[in-house]
């Protein structure tokens, strides 16, 4: 396992003069492993297990891989498990949630039929916030706009005093979509992702590179702590790569598990490291969303 | 362009070997062990993944499999340590051609891959071990592949690298020389070599594959880096042509929900 990013002597007493928000810090551990396709029970299990560990190991948030209760490969599965707000699951979440927040994946059936690839949040006994995946991939081997119907929002949320917003897996993949978390100040950025390793070269997975370039962008670029939670294990020969990774706001990529094998990544996030970041180079203060939206409806309605 | 980091696809194969092997309820598998470069790697792969104790090969010769494969086989077994045992399929073939005599070496070449196929099932109950299978992208692709026969397997560990690929990787994982320097073969013959009977090298079939399949390139394209136009298309020929051999049969749709059509499960649901 990997241990928690540490803070220099120095950056210590930089915090120590901000705002009491900006004060706190919070531990966080991401869960790479592999779900048994179609079996939530067993699922729910794991997840319980991971959740004593990291109550006893002093975690604040736990964050699963997306569609941890299920597995990916869903099919015509899908309607069989899906999660439902109330329902028995749904209420060991809640309950596992009041010592420790968490965050799962899960196909979520909202309204009798209606499935989204949900990313959910439960805190102190409840569930507090739910992304439903919007760019759902329904190419090669991906057939999501078969099983899913894709969400319509990019809405943030508050995990303590941090203010946090979730990307489910390709959508991590569109720039403008962490956009629209950082015009909203997110401290704190989460991923979470089923992404099948492929594209085999001299260099190694192709695919593993795509999300480590992402996770630079988001914290040089968008100045966001951001944590990327990819899961393993197989599915009919299709094998999800891991490599699970925490960028520090303003300075990339500072952890990362263990590519194609199970693994646990520990971060402490600071949102102070957003405002440091944010002072270095203020892309956030001359960012112009009025112009980018008066531009995009010049462009759309050209 | 068709270099691979083999460490990292070791790891991942190793690692898939393992997954579909205990998923499934078992330890142990099963390598038909030909003498070639194929099964040697794949022997290899199970052996790092499961363990010698969990790994078992058959060498299954006919009375015209040249003596250096069994000999190869052995050793590749030896290597790795895995226990083997030799059935010689000879009196099986054999007895049926006695009684239809085959009209071309190829009905007997198909013969022997499907008795081997027959064999190894049988052990796979004997030895409570699946079947890993030992085609690669190349033969999957053109069809140069026995249906039913050497195709037939619990899961294709090295199925999504090309041949050039395959001995790369059998490099690095230390299979004897004399396995890698030899011509290719499904030894279903005397003098037979893969690269004989599809008639191209395999360094170009594989080049021409990977701009095909993986990388969508269109025939210009693919004329442009130096392949003549007649054997783009005798390539595409061939992937369209063997189809068959990557699908399962046809089902003819009655119901709402029909197998292979719209009953949509993957193997591992619930694994």
């Amino acid at each position: 396992m990997a241990a928690a990013c540490q803070l220099g002597p120095g950056q210590r007493a930089v915090v120590s003069q901000l705002p009491l928000c900006y004060i706190s810090s919070m531990k966080v551990r991401a869960i790479q492993f592999s779900p048994t396709l179609g079996n939530s029970e067993k699922n729910l299990q794991s997840h319980i297990s991971h959740v004593s560990r990291a109550v006893r190991d002093g975690c604040e948030l736990i964050v699963f891989p997306e569609l941890s209760l299920s597995g990916y490969h869903l099919k015509d599965l899908a309607c069989d498990i899906a999660l439902k707000q109330g329902g028995r699951e749904w209420r060991e979440l809640e309950k596992l949630s009041k010592k420790i927040d968490i965050i799962v994946g899960a196909p979520l059936e909202e309204d009798a039929g209606i499935i989204y690839n949900a990313a959910l949040y439960f805190a102190k006994g409840k569930w507090r916030h739910t992304h439903r995946k919007v760019q759902l991939p329904n190419y090669g081997m991906f057939e999501e706009r078969m099983i899913f119907k894709p969400g319509d929002d990019f809405r943030t949320f508050k995990i303590g005093t941090m203010t946090a917003g979730i990307l489910i897996c390709r959508e991590i993949l569109f720039p403008m979509l962490a956009y629209l978390y950082f015009i909203q100040k997110t401290d704190l950025l989460i991923g979470i992702s089923n992404s099948p390793q492929r594209g085999i070269g001299k260099d190694g997975v192709s695919s593993f590179q795509l999300w480590e370039t992402m996770g630079y962008v988001f914290s040089q670029f968008y100045h966001q702590n951001y944590v990327f939670v990819n899961r393993v294990g197989f599915e009919d020969g299709i094998g999800f790569g891991g490599g699970s990774f925490f960028a520090r706001a303003g300075q990339g990529i500072c952890r990362k598990a263990k590519y194609v094998e199970e693994d646990m990544l520990d971060a402490v996030i600071l949102p102070a490291d957003v405002r440091r970041a944010r002072l270095a180079s203020n892309y956030l203060r001359d960012e112009q969303p009025q112009l980018v939206l008066k531009e995009l409806q010049r462009i759309l309605h050209a | 362009m068709l270099k691979i980091k083999c460490e990292l696809v070791e790891k991942i194969l190793v690692s898939a070997i393992r997954d579909s092997i205990h998923k499934n309820g078992f330890k142990n598998a099963i390598v038909g062990v030909s003498g070639g470069l194929d099964s040697a790697v794949v022997l290899a792969l199970c052996q790092k993944a499961l363990g010698a104790r969990h790994t078992f090969a058959l060498l299954l010769p006919y009375r015209a499999s040249a003596p250096e494969s069994l000999e190869h086989g052995k050793a590749v077994c030896a290597k790795y340590k895995v226990p083997f045992e030799v059935i010689d399929i000879s009196a099986a073939v054999d007895a049926y051609f006695d009684r239809f005599p085959a009209d071309t070496p190829l009905q007997i070449g198909n013969k022997c891959a499907r008795e081997r196929m027959s064999v190894l099932y049988d052990f796979s109950v004997r030895k409570k071990a699946l079947v890993a299978g030992t085609s690669n992208k190349s033969e999957l692709l053109v069809g140069y592949s026995t249906q039913f026969g050497d195709s037939a397997a619990a899961f294709l560990p090295i199925g999504d690298l090309y041949k050039t690929q395959v001995f790369e990787l059998a490099s690095h994982l230390g299979i004897p020389e004399a396995i890698i320097a030899k011509k290719p073969s499904a030894d279903l013959w005397p003098g037979q070599t893969d690269e004989g009977e599809i008639g191209i090298a395999y360094k170009d079939l594989d080049i021409i594959l990977h701009l095909m399949i993986d990388r969508r390139w269109d025939e210009g394209e693919i004329i442009e880096h130096g392949y003549a136009l007649p054997l783009i298309r005798r390539i595409k020929k061939m992937i369209v042509n063997s189809q068959f051999k990557r699908t399962m049969p046809p089902v003819i749709k009655l119901h709402p929900r029909t197998v292979g059509i719209d009953f949509r499960y993957l193997r591992d649901w619930n694994k």
